[in-house]
C-alpha cells in the first residue's frame, strides 16, 4: 500500500517535471529573445550615454561662442557709433562754416548796396559787378548744401536708432544661451545618474554664469514701427487717468 | 533748472545711444551706470542728478528694483524716472507704473520720443 502511494507520488512529480519542461520549452525562446534584446540594447544605451556626454561637453563651447558673437557685435556697434559720432562732429563744423558763408553773403550784399548808393554814376557797371558776384546763386547753393547736411544728420540719427538692434539681439542671444544652459543642466543631471553606474566624468556646469545671464528679456523684438510705443502710451495714459480720478475722488470727499 | 541725467543700462551700446540721443535733443549733462547697484552708488554720491533714465533687464539689481529702491528712499524719491526697455507687454508696463516710474519708452526709440517723454515728465512735475 505504502509502495503504491510512493509510486503515485513519483508519477505525479514526473508529471510536474514534464509540465515544467513543457513550460520551459515555451519560455526558453522568450528568454532568448530577451537576451537578444539586451544584447542589442546595451550598446545602444552606451551609445546614448556617450552622445549625452559628448553633447553636454559641447554645450559650454556653444554658449561661449554665442557670447563671443554678442561681444563681437558690441565691439562692431561701438566702432560704428564712433564713426557716427565723428560724422556728427564734422557735420556740426560744416553747419558752422555754411552759416559763416551765409553771414558773409549778407555782409557782401550790405557792402554792395552801400557802394551802389555812394557811387551812382557807374553807367551800369554796378549792376554788372553785382551780377558777376553771383551772391544769390552762391547763397542758394549754400542753402542746398545745408539741406544735404541736414539729411546726412537725419541719416546718422537713423543709423543710431538702428544700432539699438545690437542690444535687442544681445538679449535674444542671452535667451538662447539660457535655454542651452538649461538643457545642459538636465543632461548633466542625467549623466550624473548614469555616471553613478559607469563612473563617467560629468562636465562642470557654471551656475553663476547662468544667473548672470538672466538679465535679458526673452521677448525682445526689433520693431521700428511706432505701434509698440503707441500701445505703451495708451496704458500709461489710462493709468494716469485712473490715478487722477482717484485723487479727484479723495478731494471730493 | 539744468538737468543732469543718470543713464542706467548694462549695455554699453545702449548707454551711448541714450547719451547721443540726449545730446541730439540738447542735453549734455549725464553720468552712466551699468546696473541698479552702480546707479544707487552714483546717486548717493552725486546730489546734482535730477533725472534718471533706466533699462529694466540688468544683472544684479534690475531697473524695476532700482525704481523701488529710489521710491522708498526719502532723499531720492522725487527724482523723475523714465524706463527705457524692450519689455512691451501690458503686465510689464503696469508693473513699472505701479513701482512709480514717471513714463515708459519701448526700444527701439527715437530722440524725438525721448524728448517727448522728458518734456511730458517735466511738464507734470
Amino acid at each position: 500500500m505504502g509502495q503504491q502511494l510512493n509510486m503515485e507520488q513519483v508519477f505525479q512529480k514526473l508529471g510536474d517535471l514534464k509540465s515544467f519542461f513543457v513550460f520551459g520549452q515555451k519560455v526558453v525562446p522568450v528568454i532568448q529573445k530577451i537576451i537578444d534584446f539586451m544584447r542589442d540594447v546595451v550598446p545602444l544605451l552606451e551609445n546614448v550615454n556617450n552622445s549625452i556626454h559628448d553633447s553636454t561637453s559641447k554645450i559650454p563651447k556653444a554658449a561661449t561662442q554665442i557670447k563671443n558673437v554678442t561681444n563681437a557685435n558690441e565691439i562692431a556697434t561701438s566702432e560704428i557709433l564712433d564713426i557716427v559720432d565723428s560724422m556728427s562732429l564734422d557735420l556740426t563744423k560744416i553747419r558752422t562754416e555754411l552759416a559763416d558763408l551765409k553771414n558773409g553773403f549778407f555782409s557782401q550784399r550790405v557792402a554792395l548796396e552801400k557802394f551802389g548808393s555812394e557811387f551812382k554814376n557807374l553807367n551800369g557797371q554796378f549792376d554788372a559787378l553785382k551780377s558777376g558776384m553771383s551772391i544769390d546763386e552762391l547763397e542758394n547753393k549754400v542753402t542746398s548744401l545745408e539741406s544735404i547736411v541736414d539729411k546726412i544728420g537725419n541719416d546718422s540719427t537713423n543709423i543710431t536708432i538702428s544700432l539699438q538692434v545690437q542690444d535687442i539681439t544681445a538679449q535674444q542671444l542671452a535667451s538662447v544661451n539660457h535655454l542651452i544652459q538649461s538643457v545642459q543642466k538636465r543632461l548633466a543631471s542625467l549623466l550624473f545618474d548614469l555616471g553613478k553606474q559607469s563612473g563617467v566624468s560629468i562636465p562642470e556646469f557654471d551656475i553663476e554664469e547662468e544667473n548672470k545671464d538672466k538679465s535679458f528679456n526673452e521677448d525682445a523684438r526689433y520693431d521700428r514701427s511706432q505701434e509698440k510705443q503707441v500701445f505703451v502710451d495708451s496704458i500709461v495714459n489710462e493709468n494716469k487717468k485712473t490715478s487722477q480720478e482717484e485723487i479727484d475722488k479723495l478731494f471730493a470727499r | 533748472m539744468a538737468l543732469k541725467f543718470l543713464v542706467v543700462d548694462d549695455s554699453v551700446t545702449m548707454r551711448r545711444i541714450v547719451a547721443n540721443s540726449l545730446k541730439t535733443i540738447g542735453y549734455d549733462a549725464f553720468v552712466e551706470a551699468g546696473d541698479g547697484r552702480e546707479a544707487l552708488s552714483k546717486l548717493s554720491g552725486d546730489d546734482s542728478i535730477n533725472f534718471i533714465i533706466t533699462d529694466w533687464n540688468m544683472p544684479d539689481v534690475s531697473g524695476l528694483e532700482l525704481v523701488k529702491s529710489i521710491r522708498s528712499n526719502d532723499k531720492l524719491c522725487k527724482i523723475p524716472i523714465l524706463m527705457v526697455t524692450t519689455r512691451g507687454l501690458k503686465d510689464d508696463i503696469v508693473e513699472a507704473l505701479q513701482a512709480k516710474v514717471n513714463n515708459y519708452i519701448v526700444k527701439p526709440f527715437t530722440p524725438q520720443i525721448l524728448r517727448e517723454k522728458i518734456d511730458q515728465i517735466l511738464a507734470s512735475a
